[in-house]
């Protein structure tokens, strides 16, 4: 197979182009040249009698200038005098022989018929014959040998040429089939081997992200050393364990992983009642019930450290799955929430005595200032009862300021629980304006109600929605100026799915009962609309009018009304007046 | 005995014949007093007034009174455990009981009531609202 084949295209050149480059043609032409030179020698030294000076001088010629143009074809890849050169080699032997008659030079035909037989077609092995047999012919044409022996050099040169040219071509032949074949194999390899080489090339890059990845999760897990991370089998053996989890419960990786369980370091009486709260096994069982039912779960367990110590974490379990999506075990990610707890009960406690010191005294101011004012035996004077009616209202404030206190604080604990009953708010606003009654006479501020005469019943705490109830129409009264006017209304509404509030039925919307407080007052500037409902907040109107209010009444009012499951929006614009609303779903 | 038993402001409040029997036990001075006051308004008669838990608790098995006011939060036993622990003898598993207490929370009431208390009345109370306990539970049957 020549390179030549190898490197180029198949087709970009022609047979007779490869051939003329091919080694068969070179090997053809050195022979013809050796073969001519040996003969040139043989006759300068008239090793070889000469009988025509003038034919062998031309033979010479001829064969030189053919010799000399093959290799110029050869140099220039050409398939030029792919024919045309042996034939004119043949020319030259024809004159050589006539020349001197001598059946040597019958040698020189071997290098151009070579040549010729090798051609990739029959057109060489015609040319070969034909003129080999002209060659055998000439002496006798020209007299240089006897006319008789004309036909037997004619049969016999033509039959051995033939054999012998026709066994080269079919040998050339098959060798250049297989040389094209052995290359098409060759090229099949090389492109078999380039795809196994991309193919490792694709596994290595493929091997070297997943060992990335996997480096990169193992050192994010082993950053976390605040929390602990636990992966167990599906029995519950452990397989990971981070820093975190060494750290808070005091073991390192090489001592469990593999060859301990996750429930070795939880309460075994914890897990029993766990699992009889929830009617499942016990165990494992117990620990990963509701992550199983639910996808995941977070709660508090009890850890227990190796020093014995017992920690409350916040776990979140989650089921894990292998790389099919085979569940393969759970993930046991903690938050060491002993301190956080710790602080949760002490605020729990400090509540608790706030509620006692502070209600405690207030209960005897009140009291006795309710015995000396309704004493008939010994009865005030009016400027007396006037100033006791102000003790009586500061300490009654002051009753509430600790009620709204203790009250935040229960909310912001999440122990704010109701007492559900059926409320008529009907009856709730009407309450409310039965309260605020007095302190808007006292304003010169108007109230209106306007609710169902059937009622409107929900679901809810009936105190806590009075007090919600309360706090949006004390409000109103604070901030409405006198001659202006309040309008309690209580009406049905929708909540579409979407969460709009609209005054008719929708698909998919939900029944609500609306209830909106709408004052004529001062109204809240647009930039402090939205901290309405943070506690503590008050607005730049009411420190400039000095409103009485600490900013506590719309927060728990917010508390309320969401712990129902409600919505609390408002509307407000400055200088003409602010509309609450409070929308809170109806049962059924 | 206890010199709170006497009533402030110098107006002795003496009982009615037959009247109602009352144990008040609150370790607060001035609401102790408040609540003698408010018995006596109601027509009862102090028999004892406790500053403590525990001896509100040997007071009553001495003095087997109709009725006991107990505020629930109190040193030596809370008002909750002298309930529990009146209800578990037989001869002081009778006596009324009304719980006081700061503590106003569904829960805190439910609580008062589960240890045996027939009423609970939150602080801070009004005397009416005091008075008005009193005479209910001064007309209510014995619970044994």
């Amino acid at each position: 197979m020549s390179l030549a084949v190898l490197d180029r295209p198949q087709g970009a050149r022609s047979p007779w182009t490869r051939w003329s480059t091919g080694p068969e043609a070179a090997q053809a032409h050195l022979l013809g040249t050796v073969l001519f030179a040996a003969a040139a020698v043989l006759l300068l030294t008239r090793s070889i009698p000469v009988a025509d000076g003038g034919l062998v001088l031309a033979g010479l010629a001829a064969a030189s200038a053919a010799t000399g143009a093959a290799w110029a074809a050869r140099r220039a890849r050409s398939a030029a005098g792919s024919v045309a050169v042996p034939a004119a080699q043949l020319g030259a032997v024809a004159l050589l022989h006539a020349g001197t008659g001598s059946a040597t030079t019958l040698l020189l035909l071997v290098g151009p018929l070579w040549a010729l037989a090798t051609q990739p077609d029959r057109r060489g092995l015609l040319v070969g014959v034909v003129g080999s047999a002209a060659v055998a012919a000439v002496p006798a044409l020209t007299g240089s040998s006897p006319a008789g022996d004309l036909p037997g050099a004619l049969l016999l040169g033509t039959l051995v040429v033939a054999a012998g040219s026709a066994a080269v071509h079919g040998t050339s032949r098959r060798l250049a089939a297989q040389a094209r074949h052995i290359g098409q194999l060759e090229r099949e390899q090389a492109a078999l081997l380039a795809q196994v080489q991309s193919r490792a090339d694709e596994l290595d890059t493929a091997s070297r992200i997943l060992a990335a990845r996997a480096q990169t999760m193992t050192s994010v897990i082993d950053a976390v050393t605040e929390q602990s991370i636990i992966g167990t089998d599906r029995d519950g053996t452990i397989r990971v364990w981070n820093p975190g989890a060494e750290k808070m419960l005091g073991v390192p990786r090489p001592e469990v992983v593999r060859t301990r369980s996750i429930l070795d370091f939880h309460l075994p009486e914890e897990l029993t009642a766990a699992a009889a709260d929830r009617g499942c096994g016990t165990g494992l069982e117990a620990l990963v019930h509701a992550a199983r039912e639910h996808g995941s779960d977070v709660r508090d367990w009890t850890y227990v450290a190796a020093d014995g110590s017992h920690r409350t974490v916040s776990v979140a379990i989650t089921p894990r799955s292998d790389d099919r999506g085979t569940h393969a075990g759970w993930n046991f990610v903690g938050t060491d929430m002993t301190e956080a707890r710790a602080t949760e009960r002490m605020k729990d406690q400090f509540v608790s005595l706030i509620s006692h010191e502070l209600r405690t005294p207030l209960s005897s101011i009140l009291g006795y200032l309710e015995l000396v004012m309704d004493d008939e035996d010994q009865p005030l004077t009016d400027e007396q009862r006037q100033y006791l009616s102000t003790v009586e209202r500061n300490a009654q404030r002051l009753l509430r300021l600790v009620g709204d206190l203790l009250f935040t604080a229960q909310v912001e604990s999440g122990r704010f629980t109701l007492q559900p009953a059926d409320v008529d708010l009907a009856g709730v606003v009407r309450a409310a304006e039965e309260t605020a009654r007095v302190a808007a006479a006292a304003a010169g501020v108007q109230i209106v109600v306007d609710v169902p005469d059937d009622g409107l019943v929900v679901a809810g705490d009936a105190v806590r929605l009075g007090q919600a109830c309360d706090n949006l129409v004390s409000n109103a009264v604070k901030f409405t100026p006198a001659g202006g006017r309040i309008d309690l209304v209580l009406r049905r509404g929708w909540r579409t799915p979407g969460g709009e509030v609209v005054d008719h039925d929708a698909p998919g919307a939900a029944p609500v009962a609306l209830l909106s407080v709408a004052d004529t007052g001062m109204g809240i500037p647009a930039g402090e609309q939205g901290q309405m409902f943070t506690r503590f907040f008050r607005t730049s109107n009411a420190q400039r009018n000095a409103v009485p209010g600490v900013g506590l009444g719309l927060t728990i009012t917010k508390a309320i009304t969401t712990a129902h499951g409600g919505t609390l929006d408002l509307e407000s614009t400055e200088g003409v007046g602010t509309t609450f609303t409070m929308a809170l779903p109806v049962g059924g | 005995m206890d010199p709170a038993l006497h009533s402030p402001g110098g107006r002795p409040a003496g009982p009615a014949p037959g009247a109602i029997r009352v144990l008040v036990a609150d370790d607060e001075d001035d609401i102790r007093a408040l609540v003698c006051l408010a018995v006596r308004k109601a027509g009862g008669q102090v028999v004892v007034a406790a500053p403590d838990g525990s001896t509100a608790l040997s007071a009553a098995q001495a003095e087997l009174p109709d009725l006991a006011v107990l505020d629930v939060s109190m040193p030596g036993a809370t008002g909750l455990e002298v309930c529990a622990a009146l209800r578990a003898t037989p001869a002081t598993a009778g006596i009324r009981i009304l719980l006081l207490s700061a503590g106003a929370s569904p829960d805190e009431v439910a609580r008062g009531l589960a240890a045996g208390a027939d009423a609970y009345l939150p602080k801070p109370f009004t005397v009416a609202g005091l008075v008005q306990q009193v005479r209910a539970l001064a007309v209510r049957e014995p619970v044994a």
